[in-house]
C-alpha cells in the first residue's frame, strides 16, 4: 500500500467523521434549492406586482385602461414630484401637450414602473398617431418604414434558461469546490499542527511528497463531492421550475456538451484549490489562523463569476483564458450558451489551471518540508 | 553509512554496541544557538538519559536524531545510518514518544496505530498481528475501539507509545513522556522503558525529572545551554553529592 493511498484513506475517514465538513456539504446542498426558490418567487412577484402612479391633471382617454393592463395603478396626488419620493412609485403630471414624469432612480420599484409606463406610452402614442393618419387617409405604415420580423435561431425561452445556467452553474461550482474543501484542507494541515500529530506523521519513513499528495487528493475528493451535491440539488430544484407558458414551457437543463466540460473544469479547479488551500493551511499555526488565511480566497475566486453577471455579453480574447478561475467560468459559460466545445479556449484554460495547480503543489511541498513547519510556534 | 564514529560504548555492565552516536552537533534556530557541539553515544540495551533544564536543547537533539531537523554541523549516526544521508532508513529504526500526546481524535485507538504501522512500512499481512501484539503488551484492549477524542490522557499516551513501537524499532526515544500524566500512567511508562531495555532496545530518555533518571538510566548526559556539562553513569555524575539533583543544580547554576 503506498503512502499516498494510506494517507488518502485516513483523511477521507476523518473527513467523513467531521461534523463541520458534513454540515457544510449538507447545508450547501440545501441552500442551492432554497436560493433558487427565493429567486424564482421574487422574479414572479416582481413581474406580477402592481405599482402605483401618482398623478395630477387629466388622464388621456384610454390610457388608464392600458396602464391597468400592465399593473400600473393611477392614484391622484397633490404634488407628483413629492409623492414620487415615497408615497407612490412614480409621479406623473398630465399637461395638455406633454407628460412630466418624476421618479427616484434609487428605487427599484420606480425603475420597473418607469419601464412599464414608457412601453405603454410608446404604444399609446403610436396608436394615436396611426389613428390621426388614418383619419386623414394616410397609411399608418409610413410610421414604420422598416418593419422588423424576428426569427430566433433557438428557443428564446431555452436561451433564457441557458443564460441563467451560464451564471449560476459556474458560481455554484466554484463556490462549492472552494468552500467544500476548506475545512478538510485546514484540518489536515493547520489542524495536524494544532493537535500535535504532525511531528509523529513526519517521523514516519513515508516521503513527505506522498503524504502531501494523499492529503491533496482527499481534499479534492471532498470538494468534488460538495460540488456534486450542490449541483445535483440545483438541477432537482430547477426541474420543478418551468420557463415560459403553454406549449412553449421548458425546464432548465444542461446541454450534453456542457456536462463533460463541467466535469473537466471541476476536476482542474478542485485539484488547484486543494493545493492552494493546503499550502495556506500549512502556513497557519492553528485552524483559526488558517481560516483567516483562506477566507480572502473566496472573494478573489468569486469575483470572476460575478463578471459574467454584470457583463453578460463579455466576449474576451484568448488571452483572458489564461486568467485562472475566470477562464473556468468563461469556458463553462461558452459550453452552456453555445452547446459547443471551443478547443483553443479549453486547452488554454486547462494549461493555465494546471500551471496554477502545479505551482501551488510545489509551494505546498516546499512549505511542508521546511524545518520551520515544526520549529515555528 | 558512517565510518569514523564509535562502534561501542562502555557501561557499568561492560561494553555495549553503539546504537546512536551524536558527534559535535551544532544547531541554530532563528537567532538562538541551541546546540553548541554536543557529543554522546547511546548503546543497545541501555536506557540513556538526556538531562537538562528547559531550553537546554534536549528536544532539538531528539528531533535531529529522528531526522525532523538537520544539523548545521556535526553528525548523527543511527545504527550505521547517517541522519542526513539516509533519513528514511533512520526513521524506519526509530520510535519517538513525546509529552505532547497528539492523536487523531476522530480515529479509534486501533485506527491510529494501524495508520502509523502502514506508514512505517509494516507489511500489510503483518499489520493486524503487530497491532494486536502492541495492544496486548500495553493492555489497551478495553479502549482499543474507542475514538481517541474520548480517551483519558493516560490512554492517549498509550496510543502514542503504541504507534511509536508498532514497527518494532530498535531505537526508542522518550521526550518528557510523563510530564502530563498521573502517577499510575507515569509508572506504566517507566515500566515500559525498562521492559524495552530488557528486549535489547536502545532507549533514550529525555527528562528534567532527575529522580526518574537516577532510577532508570544506565548512563546520563547533562546538557546546559547547548553544551554537554557532564556524562557518565548516574553515580559518576553524582560524585560526592547527595543525589543527581544536587549534582545537576551544581552543574547548571
Amino acid at each position: 500500500m503506498t503512502a499516498t493511498w494510506i494517507v488518502y484513506r485516513k483523511e477521507i475517514v476523518e473527513i467523513l467523521r467531521d461534523r463541520r465538513t458534513l454540515i457544510a456539504i449538507g447545508l450547501s446542498a440545501l441552500a442551492t434549492p432554497i436560493v433558487l426558490s427565493i429567486i424564482s418567487q421574487v422574479s414572479t412577484r416582481t413581474a406580477a406586482q402592481t405599482y402605483t402612479v401618482g398623478y395630477t391633471g387629466d388622464v388621456p382617454a384610454g390610457l388608464d385602461i392600458l396602464l391597468s393592463g400592465v399593473q400600473l395603478k393611477l392614484e391622484p396626488v397633490a404634488d407628483p414630484a413629492a409623492a414620487a419620493r415615497q408615497q407612490v412609485d412614480l409621479g406623473v403630471a398630465f399637461l395638455p401637450d406633454e407628460i412630466d414624469e418624476y421618479y427616484d432612480p434609487a428605487r427599484q420599484s420606480a425603475e420597473i414602473a418607469d419601464t412599464r409606463l414608457q412601453t405603454v406610452l410608446g404604444q399609446y402614442n403610436a396608436a394615436k398617431a396611426a389613428a390621426a393618419l388614418q383619419a386623414k387617409g394616410v397609411d399608418p405604415g409610413i410610421l414604420t418604414p422598416l418593419r422588423v420580423v424576428p426569427h430566433p435561431l433557438s428557443s428564446p425561452v431555452q436561451a433564457a434558461g441557458n443564460a441563467f445556467l451560464s451564471f449560476f452553474l459556474p458560481y455554484i461550482l466554484i463556490t462549492m469546490i472552494l468552500t467544500g474543501g476548506f475545512s478538510a484542507a485546514l484540518d489536515s494541515t493547520a489542524g495536524e499542527r494544532e493537535r500535535r500529530t504532525l511531528e509523529s506523521l513526519l517521523m514516519t519513513p513515508a516521503p513527505r511528497s506522498r503524504v502531501l499528495l494523499g492529503k491533496i487528493l482527499a481534499v479534492t475528493s471532498i470538494s468534488l463531492v460538495a460540488a456534486l451535491a450542490a449541483i445535483t440539488s440545483m438541477f432537482i430544484a430547477l426541474s420543478q421550475v418551468s420557463l415560459g407558458s403553454g406549449p412553449n414551457a421548458v425546464h432548465i437543463s444542461l446541454n450534453p456538451v456542457a456536462v463533460p466540460v463541467m466535469v473537466w473544469v471541476a476536476l482542474l479547479l478542485a485539484i488547484t484549490f486543494s493545493s492552494v488551500t493546503l499550502a495556506l493551511g500549512t502556513l497557519a499555526r492553528s485552524f483559526r489562523q488558517g481560516q483567516a488565511y483562506v477566507t480572502p480566497l473566496y472573494f478573489i475566486t468569486i469575483f470572476p463569476a460575478s463578471i459574467i453577471l454584470f457583463i453578460p455579453d463579455f466576449n474576451p480574447s484568448l488571452a483572458y483564458y489564461l486568467i485562472p478561475v475566470l477562464n473556468a467560468v468563461l469556458v463553462l459559460r461558452d459550453a452552456i450558451l453555445h452547446n459547443t466545445i471551443a478547443w483553443p479556449t479549453l486547452i488554454v484554460t486547462s494549461v493555465s489551471l494546471a500551471a496554477l495547480g502545479g505551482f501551488s503543489w510545489l509551494a505546498a511541498l516546499r512549505l511542508f518540508t521546511r524545518e520551520g513547519l515544526l520549529t515555528r510556534s | 553509512m558512517t565510518g569514523a564514529l564509535p562502534r561501542e560504548v562502555t557501561t557499568s555492565r561492560g561494553p555495549l554496541r553503539a546504537a546512536v552516536t551524536v558527534d559535535r552537533l551544532r544547531k541554530t534556530l532563528g537567532k538562538n544557538e541551541v546546540l553548541r557541539g554536543i557529543s554522546f553515544t547511546a548503546g543497545k540495551g541501555e536506557i540513556f538519559g538526556l538531562l537538562g533544564p528547559n531550553g537546554a536543547g534536549k528536544t532539538t537533539t531528539l528531533r535531529m536524531i529522528c531526522t525532523l531537523l538537520a544539523p548545521d554541523a556535526g553528525a548523527i549516526d543511527v545504527l550505521g545510518f547517517d541522519t542526513r544521508q539516509a533519513a528514511a532508513e533512520v526513521r524506519r529504526r526509530v520510535g519517538v514518544v513525546t509529552a505532547e500526546i497528539g492523536v487523531y481524535p476522530r480515529l479509534s485507538a486501533v485506527e491510529n496505530i494501524v495508520y502509523f504501522a502502514r506508514l512505517s512500512e509494516v507489511p500489510e499481512g503483518e499489520v493486524r498481528k503487530r497491532v494486536d501484539s502492541v495492544l496486548d503488551r500495553l493492555d489497551m484492549a478495553s479502549f482499543a475501539r474507542q475514538r481517541a477524542e474520548s480517551l483519558s490522557s493516560g490512554q492517549k499516551q498509550k496510543v502514542a507509545i503504541a504507534r511509536a513501537i508498532v514497527h518494532d524499532p530498535p531505537v526508542l526515544m522518550f521526550d518528557e513522556p510523563t510530564s502530563n500524566l498521573d502517577v499510575l500512567a507515569s509508572k506504566e511508562i517507566r515500566d515500559f522503558m525498562v521492559e524495552s531495555k530488557a528486549r535489547g532496545k536502545c532507549v533514550i530518555f529525555s527528562t528534567h525529572v532527575l529522580h526518574d533518571a537516577e532510577r532508570l538510566c544506565d548512563r546520563v548526559t547533562i546538557i546546559h545551554k547547548g553544551e554537554v556539562v557532564a556524562s557518565g553513569t548516574p553515580a559518576e555524575v553524582r560524585g560526592e553529592r547527595l543525589d543527581l539533583e544536587d549534582a545537576f543544580l551544581r552543574l547548571v547554576s
